[in-house]
């Protein structure tokens, strides 16, 4: 119980310095609030105008008062509207996540999906021509930038094979599923490149060391199969960095690959926050923001719930307070 | 006149004939521009631009009609086509709120029509409505409606439609500076289908403002609706060849065939979808790859590709283009831009050839003013110094410099487009070179570029406008009304305070003398030059590419027989219910 209550505590903590630190940020960008108002009114306003719209939007308010205003808002579920296209917050948020999320679950499944054989065979077959493969070409796509990738993938599978779409138009998974698939596959390969990269490497050092452990001595003794020996007993003990890795790529995934959404014209969280940075909607970028807080603190929650399924010495040392 | 040529790509080889039409219409000034906006400004390079604003002018010289469907092909109807452009403007669509560019009237104009469009006689017509009549002095316009006309939601199309839609426009930010000696808007009382616009002062021109955004009719009972409840706002309703289907900001916007359009047999497509996708680059591989069926460019790159290329079809909009330039903030307190010898100085030191020629690809043409050759005023000589001549700029420099002792930095703003860097940099070069002790390069990001420009925070910034059919919609860009202090929002966003101007601008809206206006703009055209208010670059063209099998659009014929012209005073722009897909 007190886990639970320290665990909710930090996170009231951090969603309010993350929130608040972002509302003071957002006031002190270049042009301040004439940029906004401008960009809501047009060049033409006069200064009575202008004035109308900042007491409009509450502006003309203490910060402290905009910002308990905005967290009354947030917590009542009454989000409002973008100020520009008057949009319902809630909805432009709604339509980002998904696209956020399909980038995200199949940036990593390609991944993992990638990583995890070939960082286990490579650790079983350290210094082999696999091996040195492996890690040669690993060191090579984590050197390139998504920003390279990206043009690259679409030159060749959606201008000259045409088999992909470019750009990445979003497709409902549910409505059009083949579309949606293809919609998608480019930017995830983007996205899965580095990732893939990084995870191996990493799962692979991890893989070395619990090889050379005494239970897997004893495991290749005692006649287990190959196989069970890389995918059950080694495996499993060495998948706490890659886990910790996957976890904070969730987060930064979700929020942070808006090179790939912009290029693939994709909306998703990352390009809602940066358009919505860039046209001065303060309430979306907070609201933007609460919401990948949120994801990182959930996700490190259930991380730290994974670890005890990994290793059962954590669920007992736990267990003993 | 008749129309003549083929646009469409069929025959290998050959682009369309330029359409030089001076009629433009520029937009109403498109202010924040979304954020998307989209626009990249350049000077001399052909690519898109913000700027918009604009009213509708006099006619220019000669106009080179839209193509027309070949003789023998006919038009189908139905199919869908998607459209790349190049920005999202994610507004309001309410008429008196938008803050439009290019791509926003590309996509509003076709649920919107205008009250009079440009013809291929240099002026304008009647469109929606049925006649737009003046008194004998100018001072009181009469917009009669056209009969059996409805907005898409069943609204009747009437003199309360017109007057409540241009009362709204006089308290829009960017609309009512515009229509700023409007003093009374009201229905006739002896016509329902009628409203009486009062002016201050004598405006001849006043038709030409009704071309852009001013002129689009919005349903009242939408209007109504979406002040009571704002989420309606963006989803218009007007009288045009299409109904609002969806929009979602910056993904799309999808509108679907009025089946009961006044102005049969448009529209063929039985829907339209936009979908903004910024980099010109980027575009033009989302019509290689099959994603969208056609796209409009102002980059020079692609145009000259699509100029050679078989695999699309393509035409081109150069008519009524706005200029590509370099904006002067010159009455800066302090700034040496104040001087014209600075000024003209960094005009002779500027390379504008080969700038065209290196980054445009030779695509534009250059200009030496701010009128287009098919514009009212254009010059074959203006006296701006098209040739870079640095012994002059130099001599400028060191005149000044013995005159005001002292180093001169400029600072140079532009948006974080590659190209318009690149632009920026040649030119930083060049001004040094000439004596200009620093010139340091602001990138500014998309949505607050133009804003920069509208506060005049800036000294030197690369920017594009000035397409019109007649100079009375420049009014705004120069008279010296618009130019409020830095720090305050103005369209004079170069701060020009000049009486000679003034009163030119003055007069001619006042005059309904062809011959006359004809002078005034080109006496404008060589004031600017000589006193190098601005750094001209290139006139724009506009490509638009589609598959092949989507056919390109036209132009058609107007109510009163004539033919209207592309851009509809909006650089760029085409329209979209001429568009059709072959089965």
């Amino acid at each position: 119980m007190s886990y639970v209550l320290r665990r909710l505590a930090q996170t009231l903590f951090v969603v309010v310095a993350v929130t608040f630190l972002t509302s003071i940020a957002l006031r002190l960008m270049p042009g301040g609030e004439q940029v906004l108002i401008g960009l809501t009114t047009g060049p033409g306003a006069t200064p009575e105008q202008a004035a109308a719209k900042v007491k409009e939007l509450g502006l003309d308010r203490p910060l402290l008062v905009q910002y308990f205003s905005w967290m009354g808002d947030f917590v009542t579920g009454s989000w409002g509207n973008t100020w520009q296209t008057n949009q319902a917050i809630a909805t432009e948020v709604k339509r980002a996540m998904p696209t956020s999320l399909y980038l995200m679950v199949y940036g990593q499944f390609l991944a993992l999906l990638l990583a995890i054989p070939t960082a286990v065979w490579s650790a079983y077959r350290q210094n082999t021509r696999f091996d040195r493969m492996a890690s040669t070409s690993a060191f090579g796509m984590l050197s390139l930038p998504n920003f390279i990738v990206a043009p690259i993938l679409v030159l060749i599978f959606s201008v000259t094979w045409k088999i992909f779409p470019f750009p990445s138009f979003y497709r409902s998974l549910w409505d059009a599923p083949v579309e949606h698939f293809k919609a998608f596959a480019l930017p995830s390969v983007t996205i899965a490149i580095p990732l893939y990269a990084g995870y191996m490497r990493l799962l692979r050092a991890d893989m070395i060391a619990s090889l050379q452990s005494d239970f897997i001595t004893t495991a290749r003794a005692k006649g287990v199969s190959t196989p069970r020996l890389l995918f059950v007993h080694g495996l499993r003990p060495s998948l706490f960095s890659l886990v910790t890795s996957a976890a904070v790529n969730i987060g930064a995934l979700m929020g942070g690959v808006v090179i790939v959404e912009q290029f693939f014209q994709l909306n998703g969280m990352g390009r809602l926050t940066v358009e919505s940075i860039f046209r001065r909607e303060y309430p979306t970028v907070q609201y933007a923001v609460v919401i990948l807080a949120l994801i990182y603190i959930s996700v490190n929650f259930f991380v730290d719930l994974a670890y005890a399924w990994i290793d059962p010495r954590v669920r007992a040392s736990r267990a003993l307070g | 006149m008749s129309q003549s040529l083929t646009p469409s790509r069929r025959r290998p080889g050959r682009l369309l004939a330029a359409l030089a039409i001076s009629a433009g219409l520029i937009g109403a000034a498109c202010g924040g521009d979304d954020g998307g906006t989209s626009t990249e400004t350049t000077a001399g390079a052909g690519t898109e631009t913000t700027a918009a604003g604009g009213t509708e002018t006099t006619a220019a010289a000669t106009t080179v009609p839209p193509p027309t469907t070949e003789a023998g092909i006919e038009p189908v109807a139905g199919g869908k086509v998607i459209m790349g452009i190049e920005a999202d403007t994610s507004n309001p669509w309410r008429p008196a709120e938008m803050l439009c560019a290019i791509a926003c009237h590309q996509v509003i104009r076709n649920i919107y029509d205008s009250l009079t469009m440009p013809n291929d006689e240099g002026s304008w017509s009647p469109y929606l409505a049925e006649s737009v009549t003046p008194n004998d002095d100018f001072t009181v316009w009469t917009i009669t409606a056209r009969d059996g006309v409805t907005f898409h939601d069943g609204t009747p199309f009437d003199g309360a439609a017109i007057a409540d839609n241009l009362t709204r426009g006089q308290a829009g930010i960017t609309t009512g500076a515009i229509l700023r000696s409007v003093t009374d808007v009201s229905v006739d009382p002896a016509d329902p289908m009628s409203a009486v616009v009062t002016v201050s002062a004598s405006w001849a021109a006043f038709p030409f403002a009704l071309i852009g955004q001013v002129g689009y009719m919005a349903s009242p009972a939408w209007l109504a609706a979406s002040d009571a409840e704002t989420t309606l706002k963006t989803a218009p309703v007007g009288t045009g060849p299409f109904v609002y289907a969806d929009y979602k900001p910056n993904e799309l916007f999808r509108m679907t065939k009025n089946p009961d359009y006044w102005n049969a047999p448009y529209p063929y497509l039985d829907e339209l979808e936009f979908r903004p996708i910024s980099d010109g680059l980027n575009r033009r591989d989302a019509l290689s790859s099959g994603t969208i069926d056609m796209l409009h460019t102002g980059n020079g790159q692609n145009i000259a590709e699509y100029r050679v290329s078989d695999e699309v079809n393509y035409t081109e909009i150069t008519n009524n283009g706005e200029t590509g330039y370099t904006l002067l903030h010159v009455t800066q307190e302090g700034s040496p831009l104040q001087d014209r010898r600075v000024r003209c100085a960094l005009a002779y030191a500027t390379d504008n050839p080969a700038l065209n020629e290196t980054i445009g690809a030779s695509v534009n043409e250059l200009a030496n003013g701010p009128f287009s050759p098919t514009q009212i005023g254009y010059l074959e000589d203006s006296g701006f110094p098209m040739e870079q001549d640095m012994a002059m700029a130099q001599q400028l420099i060191a005149e000044y410099k013995a005159e005001f002792p002292g180093p001169i930095s400029l600072a140079l703003a532009t948006t974080q487009d590659q190209t318009n860097l690149t632009i920026a940099q040649f030119q930083q070069q060049w001004w040094i070179e000439a004596g200009i002790d620093e010139v340091t390069i602001d990138q500014i990001d998309q949505a607050s570029y133009i804003l920069t420009a509208a506060f005049g925070d800036f000294q030197v910034f690369q920017w594009r406008n000035h397409g019109g059919f007649d100079l009375d919609q420049q009014y705004f860009w120069w008279h010296s009304t618009a130019a409020a202090d830095v720090g305050a929002l103005a369209l004079n966003f170069g701060r020009i305070k000049d009486p000679a101007l003034d009163a030119l601008l003055d007069e001619n809206r006042a005059s309904d003398d062809p011959a006359r206006k004809q002078e005034i703009a080109e006496e404008v055209n060589r004031l600017f030059a000589t006193e190098c208010y601005n750094l001209w670059g290139s006139y724009s063209t506009w490509g638009i590419a589609s598959k092949t099998n989507v056919q390109p659009p036209t132009g058609f014929e107007l109510p009163d027989g004539k033919n209207v012209v592309f851009g509809a005073g909006i650089s760029g722009v085409f329209y979209a219910m001429t568009v059709w897909v072959e089965p």
